[in-house]
C-alpha cells in the first residue's frame, strides 16, 4: 500500500482530541482508507509527518503502541503545524506520511532493568515503551521512571501514573520545577533526581528524552553512576522536510536523523563528526 | 571514422523537434546565457563558454507543486490530486559537466525510494551536449570525474567542426531521437579538448573529515553575507523546502530550493537552530560536497563548473577551500 509518490500523505480523520496539559493535546487518528488500515505498521521510535492542509507538515513521534489499536501523538503546541493541529476537532481531514525513521530494539532491552527519563513532552517517545513494559512485565527486569516537567500541571501521562505505578517492579518518581498549593511531590530537576536514586548500570538500559539542557545533564549523571556510553539512549530532533534522505536538511555530521535516527544510543552520538 | 552532421542539418533537426518535445537550449537573455524554453531555433546560442546557470531546474525545479488538495466543502472530504509530467523534453546544449551535475543529482533523488516528480522529468527528458572547446578561467571539471569531452552522462555529444559537429550517440534514448539518416562519416579528427586547471582531489574526503573540527571554517565563514548565490548556481546543489499555499481556496504542496547558508535552514519549532554559527554553515557546504555526499554515493558532490567561484561576492572559492584541506590536513593540524 506505498504510495507510488512519497510525497502525496495518506488520508486520515481525527477521532479525539483530549487536552493532556495547557499546551499539549493527544491526538487519535484513523486512516480514511481501509487498505492503509489494514496494512499500516509501525515500531516504537518512529514517527510520521502529520499534515494539516494548507499549513505544512511537521514530524511527530507516536506515542500509542503499534500490537493495540489507535494511532496516538502528543503533540505540544509550539510551532506552525502543531498550533494548527491544536485547531482541530474530530472529524478533521489530516494527512499521514510514514512511518520513518530507527526504532526502539524493545526485544534488545528485555531481561533488562529499564530506566526511562524523560521531561516535559519528552515523555511522548517514552510513552510506548513504558506502555510496552508494563504489559509486558514478565519480559523486563525493574522499571524505574523519571518524569519531570515545569509544574504540576505540565505532567503528561498523568491520567496513567497510576497504572504505571502499580505495575510489579515499578517506581515512578515525579519531579518538577516550581510545586503549586496541592503538591507533595518532589521539588527537583531531573538530573539531580538521577543522581539521587543512584540507578546502577548493572544489566540495566536508560533512556532519556527532554529539553537539551536535561538531556546534557542527565547524560553527565548516568556517566558519572558508571553507565557506559552503549547502555545510554536518547532521540535527536531536527528540523526536516522528507523523511526520505532526500531534502539534506537533517543530517548531524554523517548521519540523517530521519533515517539513521531519530533513537540514537550515545556512543553512536559520540560517533557524529558534528556536535548534536 | 566517425558521424558527422552539417550544422544546417542539425539545425532543421532541432525545428523539427519543437513540434513533439519541449527544447530547452541556452539563449542569450540581456547580457547572460541561460537554458531557457525555445520556440525557433534562431534563438539557440552556438558560441558560448557555459551558461550562467546549469540546466538542474529542468528536473528539480526552483518551485514546483507536489500535489494539489481539493477539498469538498459540503462534506468535508478531501482529495489529492498528484501533478504528472507527460512533456517530453530535450535539452541541447549542454556540457558534459553539467552533464554530471544531473548524473549526480540522481543518486539522491532516484535513490529508493524514488522522488516521483524527479523520476517523470528525468524519464522524459534526452541530453543532447557540446563539448568544449575553451575552458572557463574558473572550471576543473578534470579532478571532479568529468572533462570537456566526455560523453559519458549524455544521450548524445556533439563536438563543434568546420561546418558542423561531430556526433557521438552515446544511449539508445540518443539514437531514437536523431535519425540516422541526417549523419555522415568524416575523417576530420576530434579538436583536442582544452586542459581545466587542476585541483587537488586525492585523499580529500579523508583529509575533509581530518579538517572538520578545526577553526578554519569560522575563519573563513567571517566573510560570507549569506547571499546562497553558491546554492543557487550550482549544479548539484538539491536541498529543499516544503510549504503549502492556498490562494481562493485551493491548497498546493510545493518543494522549493533552499540553501544550507541561510539562516533558519535548521531552525525548529521553538526557535531552537542546531547549526547557528556562520562557520559551522559553511562548514555543511563543504563538508556535504565532499565528504557527506561522497561517502553515501561515492562521488564527490561537484563537478567543477567554475560557477560559485564565479558569482561569490566575497571570493570564498572552492578550488582554494580544497587545497586549503589538503594542506591542513597533511600538516596534521586537525
Amino acid at each position: 500500500m506505498k504510495p507510488e509518490n512519497p510525497f502525496l500523505p495518506y488520508l486520515a480523520t481525527l477521532q479525539n482530541v483530549t487536552d493532556l496539559t495547557c499546551d499539549v493535546k493527544l491526538f487519535t487518528l484513523e486512516f480514511n482508507d481501509s487498505a492503509v488500515r489494514e496494512s499500516f505498521d509501525y515500531k516504537v521510535g518512529q514517527f510520521v509527518f502529520l499534515s494539516v492542509f494548507g499549513v505544512g507538515e511537521s514530524p511527530f513521534t507516536f506515542v500509542s503502541v503499534p500490537y493495540k489499536t489507535g494511532l496516538e501523538h502528543a503533540i505540544r503546541r509550539v510551532g506552525t503545524v502543531s498550533n494548527a493541529l491544536h485547531e482541530l476537532e474530530p472529524g478533521a481531514i489530516v494527512g499521514v506520511r510514514g512511518p520513518f525513521g530507527n526504532h526502539f530494539p524493545l526485544e534488545e532491552y528485555k531481561g533488562k532493568n529499564i530506566f526511562i527519563i524523560g521531561g516535559g513532552i519528552g515523555m511522548a517517545p517514552l510513552r510506548p515503551i513504558i506502555t510496552t513494559v508494563v504489559d509486558h512485565r514478565e519480559d523486563y527486569g525493574d522499571l524505574v521512571i523519571i518524569n519531570g516537567a515545569r509544574t504540576p500541571k505540565d505532567l503528561v501521562f498523568a491520567p496513567e501514573f497510576d497504572t504505571w505505578a502499580k505495575s510489579p517492579g515499578t517506581r515512578l518518581e515525579l519531579t518538577v520545577d516550581r510545586g503549586d498549593e496541592n503538591w507533595k511531590g518532589r521539588v527537583a530537576l531531573v538530573p539531580s533526581v538521577v543522581s539521587e536514586l543512584k540507578l546502577s548500570p548493572q544489566n540495566a538500559i536508560a533512556i532519556t528524552c527532554g529539553p537539551p539542557i536535561m538531556i546534557h545533564f542527565t547524560l553527565i549523571e548516568l556517566k558519572k553512576l558508571g553507565f557506559t556510553p552503549n547502555q545510554i539512549v536518547t532521540t535527536l530532533e531536527r528540523k526536516m522536510k522528507c523523511g526520505l534522505g532526500k531534502c539534506a536538511r537533517c543530517n548531524v555530521g554523517l548521519k540523517y536523523v530521519c533515517q539513521d535516527g531519530p533513537v540514537f544510543t550515545l556512543e553512536q552520538i559520540s560517533e557524529l563528526i558534528e556536535e548534536f | 571514422m566517425t558521424q558527422f552532421i552539417s550544422k544546417r542539418d542539425l539545425l532543421s533537426w532541432l525545428g523539427r523537434l519543437t513540434e513533439k518535445h519541449i527544447i530547452i537550449a541556452p539563449t542569450k537573455v540581456a547580457e547572460l546565457n541561460l537554458f531557457q524554453k525555445v520556440n525557433r531555433v534562431e534563438e539557440i546560442i552556438l558560441d558560448f563558454n557555459n551558461t550562467a546557470l546549469s540546466p538542474k531546474e529542468c528536473l528539480f525545479p526552483t518551485t514546483e507543486t507536489l500535489f494539489y488538495v481539493e477539498v469538498e466543502r459540503k462534506d468535508g472530504q478531501v482529495e489529492l490530486i498528484p501533478v504528472t509530467i507527460d512533456q517530453k523534453t530535450v535539452i541541447f546544449g549542454l556540457r558534459p559537466c553539467d552533464a554530471r551535475g544531473i548524473a549526480l543529482l540522481d543518486r539522491p533523488f532516484l535513490k529508493e525510494p524514488a522522488d516521483a516528480l524527479y523520476q517523470q522529468h528525468r524519464d522524459k527528458i534526452t541530453l543532447v551536449g557540446l563539448a568544449c572547446l575553451t575552458a572557463c578561467p574558473e572550471c576543473f571539471c578534470t579532478s571532479m570525474g568529468s572533462a570537456p569531452d566526455d560523453p559519458s552522462n549524455l544521450d548524445i555529444l556533439l563536438t563543434e567542426v568546420e561546418e558542423g559537429y561531430i556526433v557521438q550517440i552515446v544511449t539508445e534514448k540518443g539514437k531514437a531521437l536523431l535519425p540516422e539518416e541526417l549523419l555522415s562519416t568524416t575523417q576530420a579528427p576530434p579538436p583536442a579538448p582544452p586542459s581545466p586547471k587542476a585541483v587537488p582531489t586525492e585523499g580529500l574526503v579523508q583529509r575533509t573529515q581530518q579538517v572538520f573540527d578545526t577553526p578554519y571554517w569560522d575563519r573563513l565563514a567571517d566573510r560570507c553575507i549569506h547571499c546562497n548565490l553558491c546554492a543557487y548556481v550550482c549544479p548539484t546543489c538539491y536541498c529543499f523546502d516544503v510549504r503549502d499555499y492556498t490562494d481562493k481556496g485551493k491548497t498546493e504542496r510545493v518543494r522549493s530550493w533552499e540553501s544550507c547558508q541561510s539562516l533558519g535552514f535548521t531552525r525548529q519549532a521553538g526557535n531552537i537552530e542546531p547549526r547557528n554559527t556562520k562557520g559551522a554553515r559553511l562548514r555543511q557546504r563543504f563538508a556535504h560536497k565532499l565528504l557527506y555526499f561522497p561517502k553515501e554515493f561515492g562521488a564527490l558532490g561537484c563537478v567543477g563548473c567554475g560557477r560559485c567561484v564565479r558569482v561569490c561576492p566575497v571570493n570564498i572559492d572552492i578550488r582554494e577551500i580544497i587545497t586549503d584541506i589538503q594542506k591542513l590536513g597533511a600538516k596534521g593540524e586537525a
